[in-house]
């Protein structure tokens, strides 16, 4: 399992590396996020803010490049002729597809070096990183339960191609949900709940906890519960996968495109 | 000993949006022995590469069973997925984006090979193909033929004892196609068991121990190549143009020709169903003065169609 797992993460790094231009695509559109919700915040003079500007963008970028890597991951397999293959290989399917997917989310962790540069360049806001030891596990937690959480989706995206015209829509109910630029508390009452459910909102609270004064409360509770949603995601993404690749072996469709 | 049993194994695809079912594979019977190289010679859409998906794992049957070194492949998956290697046919199933090296390396990742013997293995198997001087190039840049060849290594980079090898010289050149069976009696040597499906005769004549004729997912006989060679040298056919009458009456009268008819040039064709009546036909055509003769071997589809007339085989 650990020389499947390392070997899907070092192909999919050189085959990411390799086409700059396909999997990192959501990296071009950091900065316009950024200066867009940044110009909205010093325009509003709500500098109180800046956090949701500031990271608004990253959690953007993790989750549109683990939702649109696994579901496109299957499609493009098939495309190549290597689904079959991996397929019949004895590592189990579900983790190739983690492994792969949770790479290349793992490069959308340079989103933070981006939307902070563009505070820095454009607005000429130094937004200092108050805690660290904070900052750097939420991210790698946040990416971690993007890619588990995109597992879900794997499955029905390369079941169903028409699912994969909402592939782009269905990224905005988890923005709202996760509080990612809008804080959970504008929203309705009913709706704050189903929040917490979501990854985005834990990892979004301690994103912005990192970079505000005082001590953030609770951290490894909140850092557990990013990843255990994440792992959860991950082990119903994992189910879902195994029934489909049997579902097409019984139909004789795995190869079909 | 049988490295792989098959037993009635029969697929049937289900038609989408009221097209009838297909019947891929019909009640299939085939034992493979261990480190031998058995062939599966059947056209286009005979079931082929549906048994071999069905081996391999990748298809489900609809009923029977079929076995890889005693281990079924239907309850048994993950364990005749460690014994297996596939390479399916055509020069498509690479990382087009990855190179030559670092494809085998992926490949034998997900096969659980340790780090340092997938390096050893990939520059071995890199070797073993011809592509030693190209191995640090994207497939991207590839041709067609050293795909097929990355992709027999692909197939091998895990060592496996039993090989489904599923049409690979399609696509290849002449040369590389010669290499490529020298390269399958090397790996039987290695005591490999090897299951070669082509449509190509003189393919499964060069390297195979016996091969089994497949149609329509029906499994019409098992010989040795030797045999098949003699079906097919036997149904011979002679084409001849400005035959006199005369002279059609006495081929007519010869032991061994099966029939007279006309080919699509519009000359005379004689169909040859024994050894020895082609020698006997030609005699007769030149002494007629004849001189626009033309022989020819029938269609491995034809020879079917002779045998499953005139032998009864198991249909």
């Amino acid at each position: 399992m650990i020389r499947a797992l390392t070997g899907a993460v070092r192909a999919q790094f050189q085959m990411t590396t390799h086409d700059l231009g396909g999997d990192l695509f959501n990296l071009v559109v950091v900065p316009f996020f950024a200066l867009t919700f940044l110009a909205i915040v010093q325009q509003s003079g709500r500098r109180g803010l800046l956090g949701y500007a500031l990271m608004a963008p990253v959690l953007i970028t993790l989750w549109q490049m683990a939702l649109f890597t696994a579901g496109e991951l299957v499609n493009r397999d098939r495309f190549l002729g290597v689904l079959e293959a991996v397929v019949a290989a004895p590592a189990p399917f579900a983790l190739v597809m983690a492994a792969r997917t949770a790479t290349v989310t793992a490069f959308g962790l340079a989103g933070f070096a981006e939307s902070w540069l563009v505070a820095l360049v454009v607005f000429h806001v130094v937004v200092p990183v108050r805690h660290p030891e904070v900052l750097v596990p939420t991210l790698v937690a946040a990416a971690f339960a993007a890619s588990g959480t995109a597992l879900l989706f794997s499955a029905v995206f390369a079941l169903r191609q028409s699912a994969r015209v909402f592939q782009n829509s269905i990224t905005f109910p988890f923005y709202l949900l996760g509080g990612v630029l809008v804080p959970v508390a504008y929203l309705p009452g009913w709706l704050r709940p189903l929040s917490r459910v979501v990854f985005l909102s834990w990892s979004a609270d301690l994103l912005r906890d990192s970079i505000r004064p005082g001590t953030p409360a609770g951290v490894p509770f909140r850092l557990a519960v990013v990843v255990l949603l994440g792992a959860a995601g991950m082990a119903v993404g994992w189910l879902l996968l195994h029934r489909m690749v049997e579902h097409l072996r019984r139909e004789g469709t795995l190869a079909l495109a | 000993m049988a490295a792989v049993e098959i037993r009635r194994l029969t697929r049937v695809y289900r038609g989408r949006r009221g097209a009838a079912s297909v019947t891929a594979l019909d009640a299939v019977d085939l034992d493979v022995d261990a480190g031998s190289i058995q062939g599966l010679l059947g056209p286009n859409g005979a079931g082929k590469t549906t048994l071999v998906k069905v081996l391999s794992t990748v298809l489900l049957p609809t009923s029977g069973s079929a076995s890889v070194l005693g281990h079924d492949v239907v309850t048994e998956t993950d364990r005749v997925r460690r014994l297996i290697g596939i390479v399916f046919g055509g020069d498509r199933g690479l990382y087009l984006g990855l190179t030559a090296r670092q494809n085998l390396m992926y490949w034998a990742a997900l096969y659980g090979v340790a780090d340092r013997q997938a390096r050893a293995r990939s520059q071995a198997l890199i070797e073993r193909v011809g592509l030693a001087e190209r191995a640090d190039e994207r497939v991207e840049r590839y041709s067609r033929g050293m795909r097929q060849r990355l992709h027999l290594a692909r197939g091998l980079v895990a060592d496996a004892r039993v090989l489904f090898l599923d049409e690979p010289t399609t696509g290849m050149d002449p040369v590389a196609a010669r290499d490529f069976r020298a390269l399958v009696s090397d790996l039987r040597a290695e005591g490999r068991t090897i299951l070669l499906t082509t449509h190509d005769m003189a393919e499964a004549e060069a390297v195979c121990d016996r091969v089994a004729l497949i149609d329509h997912g029906r499994l019409l006989a098992v010989e040795s190549p030797r045999t098949l060679a003699s079906w097919v040298s036997r149904y011979e056919r002679i084409d001849a143009a400005g035959v006199p009458l005369h002279v059609l009456d006495a081929i007519r009268g010869v032991p061994g020709v099966t029939g007279l008819g006309s080919a699509p040039s519009g000359a005379t064709r004689i169909d040859i169903g024994a050894e020895g009546a082609a020698a006997r036909v030609l005699q007769l055509l030149v002494a007629a003065g004849v001189t626009s003769i033309s022989t020819s071997l029938p269609s491995l589809e034809e020879v079917y169609l002779q045998l499953i007339g005139d032998r009864g085989l198991r249909v």
